[in-house]
C-alpha cells in the first residue's frame, strides 16, 4: 500500500522513477565523453548515488504532507506501533532505491553501458544501495522535522542533497575536494560501486566502504527516526 | 478455517475475537505463551486459536460484545478535573464529565472552546497538563495501547490519503485495527453503500467534494467496529441530504450500544441524536443535560437558542 501511494503520486512518480531515467540519457550523452575524461562506465556509479540521493526530497515531502493532512495523527490513533509504521516508510524506500538501481542499469545498458563485473556486479550492486538508501530516509526524516511545510521541505532537502551530489557522484573532484566528500555517505558508495562493476569486489577497500555506509546510513536513519519521533510528527 | 496448514476450531476462533488485545494477553500469560508487545491483535488471535481450548477463554468471550460493554455498569468516559494548557492558553479548564456507556454524548461549544482539545486528550494525541481522563476503564496516560484498540475517532479534517481510493482507505485503516480480511471487506461494502460512496469508491480519493471526503473520514473511524466513538464535527461541508443521510448512519451506531462523543456546529444535529449534550465554553463545562431538559431550563424552543444564550456572549464579542 505504502508503494501504491507513492508510485499514484504523478511527483513521487517523476522524481523515483523517471527523474533517474531522465537523468542516466541526459547525463549518458552529456558526460561520458573521452574529451572529458570520463566514459559511460565512470559515469553510471555517480548516476546510481544521483538517483537514491534524491529519495531525500521524496520523504521529506512524503511525511510533511502526511502530517500537514492530519494522516500522521490518525495513523498514530491506530494500535501500529511507531516502530512498524517506520518499518514500512523504510522498507517501500529501500525497495524504490532497487527500482531506482534496476531502472539507471536497463538504460545505461541500452545505451552501451558493459561492466566489467558483468551481471554479478548488478546483483551485489543492489543490496549495497538498499543500504546506502537508509541514510536517505534518515536525512528525509530530519528534513521533514524542520519543515513546517512540504513546499518548505523540498527546499530544505537540498541542503543534503546538494553536498552529496557535488562532492560524491559522477562530478569530478581534486584532490583537495575529496577531503570534504570523505565526509559525505555518498562518496563510499560511488567508491564501492566504482570498484563492483570493474569485478574488483574482493579488493579490502569494498568492504571497508561497504562497513562505512552501513554504519553511517544506520547511524543517520537511527537520529532520524528519533528527532521526527520526538519533534516532527505533530 | 486453516492456518499454515492446520485446521482451527471456528468457534474458538470468534470467541477470541470478540476480546480486546488486554484480555487476550490474558489468557496468553494464564496458558504461559510469550507474545511480543508489538503483536497486533490478529495476530495473537491465530496464536492462540492454534494453543487454546474452550475451557481457556472466559465466558465474556462468547458474549456479544455490544452486552458486555453494558452489563459492567462503568462509565464509557470519565473526565475528573481534566486541564490542558498550551503556554499561557487554558484550552481545557478543570472538566469533570462522565459519559455512560452506550450513550450518545454532544459537545457544543462556540469556536476555540476546547471540543477538539478534549477529544485529543481522550484519544491520547495529546496528553493532559493536570488530572484523569479514563476510556473504558484505561487512564489514557498509561494504557494507550489499549485504548487505540477500542477507539475509533473521526478528526475535524479529512484525514484521507488521496492517492488512494476509499476503499483502499477504508481497508488499510481496517487491516491497520487487525480487522480480519472478509469481515473488513463485508464491513467496507456496507459502510459504502449505506453513505452512498459505493459509486465513486474505485475512484481516487483526491477527486472527491468535500462532502464525499467527509463520508469517507468517518467510514474509516467507524470500520473497526470501535466500541467508543469520537466523531469530531463528522458533517461540515455535507450538503443536507448528506448530512441526514449521515445522521442516520450515527443513529444506527447508537442502536449498536456503541459509546459515541460527537462534537458540532449544526445544533439541530445534537438535538435529533443526542441522549445528552454539553455544552462548553473557554474550556469549561458550563451546562449539561439531555436536550429536553435544557429547553425546559432556559425557557427556549430549541438547543439552538439555548445554545446562543448561554454562549451569546462570545458570539457578541465576534469571536
Amino acid at each position: 500500500m505504502e508503494l501504491k501511494k507513492l508510485i499514484r503520486q504523478p511527483a513521487n512518480l517523476f522524481l523515483n522513477l523517471l527523474f533517474p531515467a531522465v537523468l542516466t540519457i541526459v547525463f549518458v550523452f552529456a558526460f561520458a565523453d573521452p574529451e572529458l575524461g570520463m566514459s559511460i562506465n565512470s559515469v553510471v556509479p555517480g548516476l546510481i548515488v544521483y538517483a537514491v540521493i534524491f529519495v531525500i526530497m521524496t520523504i521529506a515531502q512524503s511525511f510533511s504532507t502526511e502530517r500537514q493532512e492530519g494522516l500522521l495523527k490518525r495513523l498514530r490513533i491506530t494500535p501500529m506501533t511507531s516502530s512498524e509504521f517506520m518499518g514500512s516508510q523504510i522498507i517501500t524506500h529501500m525497495l524504490i532505491a532497487v527500482l531506482q538501481v534496476i531502472v539507471v542499469f536497463t538504460l545505461a545498458f541500452l545505451l552501451g553501458f558493459r561492466p566489467d563485473s558483468g551481471i554479478q556486479g548488478i546483483f551485489l550492486a543492489l543490496p549495497v544501495t538498499a543500504i546506502f538508501s537508509l541514510s536517505s530516509v534518515g536525512l528525509g526524516l530530519i528534513t521533514a522535522t524542520v519543515s513546517k511545510t512540504p513546499e518548505a521541505a523540498t527546499g530544505i532537502s537540498f541542503v543534503f542533497i546538494l553536498p552529496q551530489m557535488f562532492f560524491g557522484t559522477f562530478i569530478p573532484i581534486t584532490s583537495t575536494t575529496e577531503q570534504i566528500a570523505r565526509f559525505m555517505p555518498s562518496y563510499y558508495l560511488l567508491d564501492a560501486l566504482k570498484m563492483i562493476f570493474e569485478g574488483d569486489w574482493m579488493n579490502p577497500n569494498t568492504f571497508l566502504d561497504l562497513g562505512v555506509i552501513s554504519m553511517v546510513s544506520t547511524a543517520i536513519v537511527v537520529i532520524g527516526i528519533v528527532l521526527f519521533d520526538k519533534y516532527g510528527s505533530e | 478455517m486453516t492456518w499454515r496448514g492446520i485446521r482451527l476450531s471456528s468457534d474458538i476462533r470468534s470467541a477470541l475475537e470478540q476480546l480486546d488485545r488486554r484480555e487476550l494477553r490474558e489468557i496468553a500469560k494464564q496458558r504461559k505463551i510469550s507474545i511480543p508487545r508489538s503483536w497486533s491483535k490478529t495476530l495473537i488471535v491465530e496464536l492462540l486459536a492454534l494453543n487454546v481450548s474452550r475451557q481457556d477463554i472466559p465466558t465474556l468471550g462468547t458474549k456479544p460484545r455490544e452486552t458486555r460493554i453494558k452489563s459492567n455498569g462503568v462509565p464509557a468516559i470519565i473526565m475528573k478535573d481534566l486541564v490542558k494548557r498550551f503556554e499561557d492558553v487554558t484550552a481545557v479548564d478543570d472538566l469533570n464529565l462522565e459519559i455512560e456507556q452506550g450513550e450518545l454524548f454532544s459537545l457544543l461549544g462556540p469556536n476555540g472552546a476546547g471540543k477538539t482539545t478534549t477529544i485529543n486528550i481522550l484519544s491520547g494525541i495529546l496528553e493532559p497538563t493536570e488530572g484523569t481522563a479514563i476510556v473504558a476503564g484505561f487512564d489514557v496516560t498509561k494504557n494507550l495501547e489499549e485504548i487505540r484498540e477500542i477507539i475509533g475517532v473521526c478528526p475535524q479534517e479529512a484525514a484521507v490519503f488521496k492517492f488512494l481510493n476509499a476503499r483502499e482507505n477504508i481497508e488499510l485503516f481496517g487491516s491497520l485495527h487487525g480487522v480480519p480480511g472478509k469481515e473488513l471487506e463485508e464491513r467496507t461494502n456496507t459502510f459504502l453503500e449505506l453513505l452512498g460512496l459505493a459509486e465513486a469508491s474505485r475512484r481516487m480519493a483526491k477527486g472527491y467534494s468535500g462532502g464525499m471526503l467527509r463520508k469517507l473520514n468517518l467510514m474509516i473511524a467507524l470500520i473497526s467496529d470501535p466500541q467508543i466513538a469520537f466523531l469530531d464535527e463528522p458533517t461540515v461541508g455535507m450538503d443536507p441530504r448528506a448530512r441526514r443521510k449521515t445522521w442516520e448512519f450515527i443513529g444506527s451506531l447508537k442502536d449498536q450500544n456503541k459509546t459515541i462523543i460527537l462534537t458540532t456546529h449544526y445544533i439541530e444535529e445534537a438535538e435529533a441524536l443526542s441522549d445528552r449534550v454539553g455544552i462548553i465554553d473557554y474550556g469549561r463545562l458550563i451546562e449539561l443535560g439531555t436536550p429536553q431538559e435544557l429547553v425546559e431550563k432556559y425557557e427556549t424552543k430549541n438547543l439552538e437558542q439555548v445554545f446562543l444564550k448561554i454562549t451569546g456572549r462570545r458570539i457578541l464579542e465576534g469571536i
